[in-house]
């Protein structure tokens, strides 16, 4: 295994009073591979967002507590020194977030913030960094880069800073890169574009890709392994084409079901009942029991364990134990 | 059916107004020959991209500002021809359900004080108790237990937010409903919630709808019809089933093809449209679509395609609009 590039084990957030702890992420654990893209799939409030962040260690800590190990290269980031962080954010990993307006600075020209991406991590003379900065704009698909060199955030539309903070991710071919949401403000034909570019770069460089989503679909369209969150927890994870075909938890279950498709002809959708609960008000057992159809009186008392019931699918489910032991 | 509401010719144009220095802005056109009719009880979904003018549509069907051309008939009498007390008495048939629910909540009020406003409004409340008694009605048929009327919105989650908003547009039993982006910020599991409710009170209350979204997939289960929007025109429009199963219009097509599907194995050669939507204050000439479009011809930029009949009841605005996937077409020369 040792192209395994990315290794989460047990991670987990807490904040407020020891003695009474909100866990917004619990014992969370993953892994992805070398040029392979992983997608957390959940709603708000899955913890979903916050485990990305704990990669990055931007989680700041007080008050968060972090415990567990991010191993990433094998080396664990949650024991490299604070200061020493952003030596490997922007460099060895690269991250793409939702809103880009409010990543970039309006007050910059994208020639220099992308510039200032290179120059935190490698020296190079001014022509060269030109030259790189201009290959990043091709290879995100900026039309025109030199003409473009000088403009301002402002001067374009949400796809193209999407693109301009990719650029900004890739500049150092980073071999990891974490999307939070990237094409949640977009318009459809404009998502599409963005997550072919994406692909695109995955194919050149071979970075592994982790992409935080809410849409089922976007993760259908480019991952390759999945992980269910609901509440911090990670109900599900599998391969992307077994989650779809043979999804195991009630949760994931109703999610699929619950979304519109074009092609459907059902007169309603299937809806989940209620609503995620605040974190404050989980207590002992699964926490999606009181929305699930599948609840038994186990679930009231103990958190059911993720286990493996085919190869590299794994669900945290009583109900489904106990179907696969009958 | 009778025909609810009447959409003839109509446009908007916005101008630069502001006081400031320097050149003004150009006019953007975010509305222009719009024609279509609503009948009773029918729910007609609009779609299209961010600035195509679907929200700008909606507001004119509600009178919320005035059309620069053509006009809008409520039960056969224009709107633009009425006084401002005729209007205000028609705003009680007409409601309007928004798409961020807590931006559209007064954080101080009670839920039962946003829920009765409309009511209080038309004078629709005789008493206090008859007050908490349809407010305890409306939550219920919203499917929210009675007892949260004395809360606050920052209490509820965006679902049930949602909720407190479309039992206040159902309060006056209006007779047509604008419902902006009503699903967009909420959570795939409570989408599916809200546009069931939506459905079901619909079939309840019998109100006329026009929904406005950006996703033709949340429109399927909505709809009885579909008008696509592109630079403010309407590109196609048809019966749900005409436009899911037989699109004309290329854009139609690409917007479908462009959706995600939560279907691994339909990974696929989806139709990627180049380029962004250009600016409404300069539209291309000939069709707008032109400069995207994977079929554009010469005579595209020339001349504008008309929106025509291609079968009863469906129609495109395409020089080139057949039933045929895009694949399988080229463009005439």
């Amino acid at each position: 295994m040792s192209d395994r590039l990315l290794d989460i084990r047990d991670l987990s957030v807490e904040f407020g009073p020891v003695a009474r702890p909100l866990r917004v992420v619990d014992r969370v654990s993953f892994s992805i591979d070398a040029g392979k893209t992983l997608g957390i799939v959940g709603e708000s409030g899955s913890g979903k967002s916050m485990t990305a962040l704990s990669v990055l260690r931007l989680v700041p800590e007080p008050p968060a507590r972090i415990s567990g190990q991010i191993l990433f290269d094998g080396r664990d980031l949650l024991k490299v020194p604070r200061r020493n962080m952003p030596a490997i954010r922007g460099k060895d990993i690269g991250m793409i977030f939702q809103e880009p307006m409010a990543s970039l600075n309006p007050l910059m020209s994208i020639g220099d913030q992308i510039a200032e991406a290179i120059m935190l991590h490698e020296s190079m003379s001014a022509d060269r960094r030109r030259e790189r900065v201009l290959d990043l704009l091709r290879l995100v698909g900026l039309p025109d880069p030199e003409g473009r060199l000088g403009a301002y955030p402002d001067q374009f539309s949400g796809g193209m800073r999407q693109r301009v903070m990719a650029a900004i991710a890739m500049a150092c071919n980073p071999r990891l890169l974490i999307a939070d949401e990237p094409t949640t403000a977009l318009d459809v034909t404009i998502q599409a574009q963005v997550l072919e570019m994406m692909l695109d770069i995955r194919r050149r460089f071979n970075s592994a890709i982790l992409l935080i989503t809410h849409d089922l679909g976007v993760v259908a369209e480019v991952c390759e392994r999945v992980v269910v969150m609901y509440a911090g927890k990670v109900v599900e994870d599998a391969d992307v084409g077994s989650l779809f075909a043979n999804a195991l938890h009630p949760y994931t279950q109703g999610l699929l079901r619950s979304v519109p498709s074009l092609t459907d002809t059902r007169k309603r959708l299937y809806q989940i009942p209620g609503s995620v609960p605040p974190a404050r008000t989980i207590k002992a057992g699964c926490p999606f029991r009181p929305r699930c159809p599948a609840r038994m009186d186990r679930c009231a008392v103990e958190m059911p364990p993720l286990v493996p019931y085919a190869p590299g699918h794994r669900a945290a489910c009583w109900a489904v134990s106990k179907e696969m032991a009958e | 059916m009778s025909v609810l509401i009447d959409v003839q010719g109509l446009g908007k144009t916005f101008t630069d107004t502001t006081m400031r220095l320097g050149p003004k802005r150009p006019p953007v056109r975010a509305v222009e020959s719009v024609s279509f009719q609503i009948h009773q009880g029918e729910a007609l979904a609009v779609v299209g991209e961010s600035g195509c003018g679907k929200s700008t549509l909606g507001r004119l069907l509600l009178h919320l500002i005035e059309a620069s051309e053509g006009r809008v008939m409520f039960e056969n009498r224009d709107m633009s021809a009425m006084s401002r007390h005729e209007i205000r008495q028609l705003r009680q048939r007409m409601q309007m359900v928004f798409q961020d629910p807590f931006g559209s909540l007064s954080p101080r009020r009670t839920v039962a004080d946003i829920i009765a406003e409309p009511m209080d409004s038309f004078g629709l409340t005789k008493s206090r108790k008859d007050r908490r008694e349809k407010v305890a009605e409306l939550l219920d048929l919203v499917g929210l237990p009675p007892s949260y009327m004395d809360r606050r919105p920052r209490q509820f989650s965006g679902g049930q937010r949602q909720r407190i908003g479309i039992a206040r547009a159902i309060s006056v039993d209006p007779a047509f409903i604008v419902a902006d982006e009503p699903v967009s910020a909420l959570d795939v599991s409570i989408q599916a919630q809200i546009i069931n409710l939506m459905q079901d009170l619909q079939e309840k209350r019998g109100f006329s709808f026009l929904f406005i979204a950006h996703d033709l997939a949340v429109v399927r289960h909505v709809a009885d019809r579909v008008a696509v929007m592109y630079l403010g025109r309407i590109v196609e429009m048809g019966t749900k089933a005409q436009i899911y199963s037989s699109p004309h219009h290329p854009y139609t097509e690409a917007l479908m093809s462009a959706a995600p599907r939560p279907d691994p194995a339909a990974r696929s050669n989806r139709i990627i449209l180049e380029g962004d939507v250009p600016s409404p204050s300069n539209v291309p000439s000939g069709c707008p679509f032109r400069t995207r479009c994977p079929l554009a011809a010469e005579i595209c930029s020339v001349e504008r395609p008309p929106l025509i009949e291609v079968e009863p009841g469906h129609t495109a605005a395409c020089h080139f609009a057949t039933p045929y996937p895009i694949a399988q077409r080229s463009p005439a020369t």
